[in-house]
Order: C-alpha cells, then structure tokens, then sequence
C-alpha cells in the first residue's frame, strides 16, 4: 500500500457571496495541505478554522445521515462529508465547492431550502394509518418492503431536488424528494390514503413534470431511485381507485402473519 | 393526464409509421412529384395508413409541444387555453391532411395530361 | 448538474421534438397543394426541391432519428429494470442515431451532387 510520500497542496476554490456586501457571488481560493484521510468537508473545516473564518456552510453528523452537507462540487451535487478531498481534485490539485444551485443564495454555500420543504409538506409525508388499528404490532411482508426500493432512507439532504432540471425551470414541480417520500408512503400496506396521495402527485405539477433527465440518480448520496419511484406512482395513479381497494383488502389483514415474516 | 401513457403509444407506433414513411415515399432520393406520389396513394389502403400515420403523429407532436410549454411555470394559469388552442390547430391540420392524401386520385393525375 | 448525458439527452429531445412539431405542421401545408391540383403540386414540389432544401432533409432526417432513438431508449428504461446502464444507453442511441442519419443522409447528399449542375 502505497503512502502518501510528497505531501500535496490542494487549491479549494470556494464560492462565496454575502448579500450585505458583496453584488454578485465569486470564487475565493485556499491553499491546504492534503492529509490522509482528508474528507472536503475536513478541508472546509481547515479553512475555516485556519484561514477565513468567514466561510460559512451547514454541516452536522459528518457521517452522511443528517443531510445537512450537500453541495456542488466539480459541478456535481454530493455530501461532503462522505468525499475524500484527493478524489475530487484535478491534477493541478484544484476542487470547485460551490452552494446547492437553482436555490437562492442565503450566504456563501448556504442556500434557501423553503421551496424544497414546501414541496415535501405537500405531499403529506406521514403515515396515515386506518382508523381500526390492530391490538397488536403490524405485520408487513419482506415482498412488500422490498418494493419500497429503500425509499425510507432517504436523508433529505436536497441534492436530487438541487440536480433536476425540471426545479430549475419550474418551481412548483414537486421534485424528486417529495415524489420519493410521497410513492414510500402509498406503497406502504400501513397507509390507509392512496388514493388521496396519488391525487396529490397526479397534479400537473406532480408526477407529469418528470422528463427522465436521471440528475436525481446521479446526485443521490444513498443511492435511491426517485424516477423509479415517479414512474411507479405514474402507474398507480391510473388505476387509484382499484389500488385503495386492493389497500383495504389488505389492511384488513395487517395484524396477522405473513410468510416469510 | 392519460396524455402520458398516449404519449408513449404513439411514440412506439410512430417507430413503425415514421420506419414506414421514410422507406416508401422518401428511397431512394429522387424528384418527388404528382405522378410517383398517385402511384402509391392512389390505392385505399395507402390513403388508410397515411391518415393513419397523420393522426398519430399529429397527436404525438401536440402532445409533445403541451407538455414542453407547460414546464414553462408562467404558462400554468393559461394552461387550458393553451390546450384549447393545440386542439384546434390538430383538428384543422388532420382535417387538411386528410384531405390532402384524398386529393392524389388518380383522376386528378389525369386532369394534368 | 448540467454536464449529465441526462441532461444533454433531455435538451436534445426537446429541441428536435419542438422543430419537427413545427415542421409537421409546414409540412402538412406544402403537400396540402395536392387539393389544388396536380399541377400546383408539382410546382410547389419544384420550388422545395432546390439543393438547399435537400441539405435541410438531412438536418430534418437527423432530428427525426435522433428523437425517436433517444424515445426508444427512454421507453426501454421505462419498462425494464435497466437504469444504472442508462448512460452506456445514450451513448449507444446516440452512435445508432448518428450511424442511421449517415446511412440515409448519404444517398440525399449524392442525389444533391449527382444532378447538380
């Protein structure tokens, strides 16, 4: 295993932008000594805390669950805390780090995520449960988790809203997210409002609005699939009625084993 | 919006209709006029499938242009006007189309000589 | 995000889906002077029918075969399990596309040059 013998200079080139000051954003660079290890939020941290303290970004957990951390780097959107610096440098050991785009700047790479939180709200992304709840715990089939395609791990860290190029041109499109938490919660057997939600996501504005671009997938830090998701939910929502029926057939026998389980 | 699953039918019809049209009228490349076009048309069954053929792809580039539009988030208010006027323009160009492909008899052919 | 071949697939459709809608609708108009007549006919065939106009075929050609391979691949991606190869699938719809339009675009191009004086 080869070490790191030469110790190398990264250039980081951060965006920044303070709207009480500055007209327009710009690039600031820094020059740091890459460390084993080193992540780039590692790298922003050093620079913060060495260089400029001024630098301003959301970080949180450091270890890819709380979502805080999304950026675009390189020109692609990632979390940073996950991203080892050395992969991500060129080869004059130069990094791009710029805020979330198509979202409005609040400062340096911090951005306004209300839009995104609207978007989410609108889809209603809890469970609602039947009214006769079981005496005991719910019973769900491996089958049945399995065609959530992992939907609920999902951190809502943006990235995939940030990507599609249908939010740059439209923001009322519900984005990705919502879509991914929205088709999570129909396909739950222990939701009792499918039909409710596929009349949310049918809005012109909802599940239509997809045009495959695929930015999502390529964004997402956990690997999830929202067009799968939109796809799916384009299909039930053909079939809305006949889909809550099959909800209430099965909902009346939630409380009891399935195979498998 | 049923538009979609529309959407996706007459694109997976147009493949035939468009594979179809290019073969036929357009191989090989050659002065294309009244007489060569009658040869063809002038039998029913050709006039069926390009009728045919007008009606799908007409509805799949309208279709299309609605949806390219209303991606636009000023157009969202005008939306049924918008889908109004789409309609319009279809119906009056299958209309003319039609028309057209029913027009190269090949009386009209003998009216020319 | 804007480098993603999903992106440029995207932009690409878009754009040919918008020329060839308008071009339909051209085209619908120019072979509409059939109702005239043969005779109007030829004659609005000979005024389309200039070098021009051929080269502007094999413009049309390639928007049409781009349009339907990146749908085909799109309807493909749809209907199976097959989006992590939904890259290496551009990249193969856009050599089918290209590969087809220089197939059909050749003979247009030496018909231009044959019978041109």
């Amino acid at each position: 295993m080869a070490t790191n013998g030469q110790k190398r200079t990264a250039t980081v080139r951060i965006q920044r932008f303070n709207p009480d000051v500055d007209k327009k954003p710009y690039i600031k660079e820094y020059q740091i000594q890459m460390r084993q290890g080193m992540t780039l939020l590692d790298a922003l941290h050093e620079i913060k805390t060495q260089q400029d303290g001024s630098v301003t970004y959301r970080r949180s957990c450091r270890h890819a669950i709380c979502g805080s951390c999304a950026m675009s780097v390189n020109g692609r959107n990632m979390l940073v805390c996950e991203q080892p610096l050395k992969e991500h440098v060129d080869s004059q050991g130069r990094v791009t780090i710029k805020p979330l785009p198509f979202l409005p700047i609040i400062k340096d790479l911090v951005v306004d995520r209300s839009s995104f939180w609207e978007q989410y709200q609108r889809v209603k992304p809890w469970l609602m449960p039947p009214d006769d709840l079981p005496d005991k715990e719910f019973r769900v089939s491996p089958e049945e988790i399995k065609a959530m395609h992992d939907a609920e791990k999902c951190i809502m860290c943006g990235a995939c809203y940030s990507a599609c190029q249908v939010v740059a041109m439209n923001k009322q499109y519900i984005g990705p997210h919502a879509l991914l938490k929205a088709f999570l919660r129909t396909l739950d057997p222990r939701d009792a409002t499918p039909a409710e939600r596929l009349d949310i996501v049918s809005d012109p504005n909802g599940v239509w609005r997809c045009h495959t671009i695929f930015n999502c997938i390529d964004a997402c830090p956990k690997n999830l699939d929202p067009t799968f998701a939109i796809e799916t939910l384009r299909n039930l929502a053909a079939r809305r009625l006949a889909f809550e029926e099959e909800r209430r057939e099965r909902q009346k026998t939630l409380d009891q084993p399935v195979k498998g389980a | 919006m049923r538009f979609f699953k529309l959407q996706r039918y007459t694109a997976i019809a147009l493949v035939a209709f468009m594979a179809l049209h290019m073969i036929v009228v357009h191989y090989p490349p050659g002065h294309l006029d009244f007489s060569r076009v009658v040869d063809r048309l002038g039998n029913p069954v050709w006039k069926v499938i390009d009728i045919a053929f007008l009606g799908t792809v007409l509805l799949h580039a309208l279709l299309g242009l609605y949806d390219a539009i209303i991606d636009w988030d000023k157009v969202t208010p005008f939306r049924r006007v918008l889908a109004g006027a789409l309609i319009v323009i279809g119906l009056v160009a299958f209309a003319y189309g039609a028309y057209t492909v029913i027009s190269f008899s090949p009386a009209a052919l003998a009216a020319l000589r | 995000m804007f480098k993603t071949t999903g992106f440029i697939s995207f932009i690409l459709r878009r754009f040919t889906g918008v020329v060839l809608a308008l071009y339909l609708l051209l085209h619908i108009w120019v072979i509409g002077a059939a109702t005239q007549g043969a005779e109007a006919f030829n004659r609005r065939m000979e005024a389309v029918s200039t070098p021009v106009f051929h080269i502007l075929e094999i413009l049309l050609l390639a928007a049409v075969i781009y349009h339907a391979f990146d749908g085909i691949r799109l309807l493909i991606i749809n209907n199976f399990r097959v989006t992590d190869k939904r890259k290496s699938m551009w990249y193969a719809a856009f050599a089918i596309a290209a590969l087809l339009t220089v197939v059909g675009g050749l003979p247009i191009l030496f018909y231009v040059l044959g019978i041109n004086f």
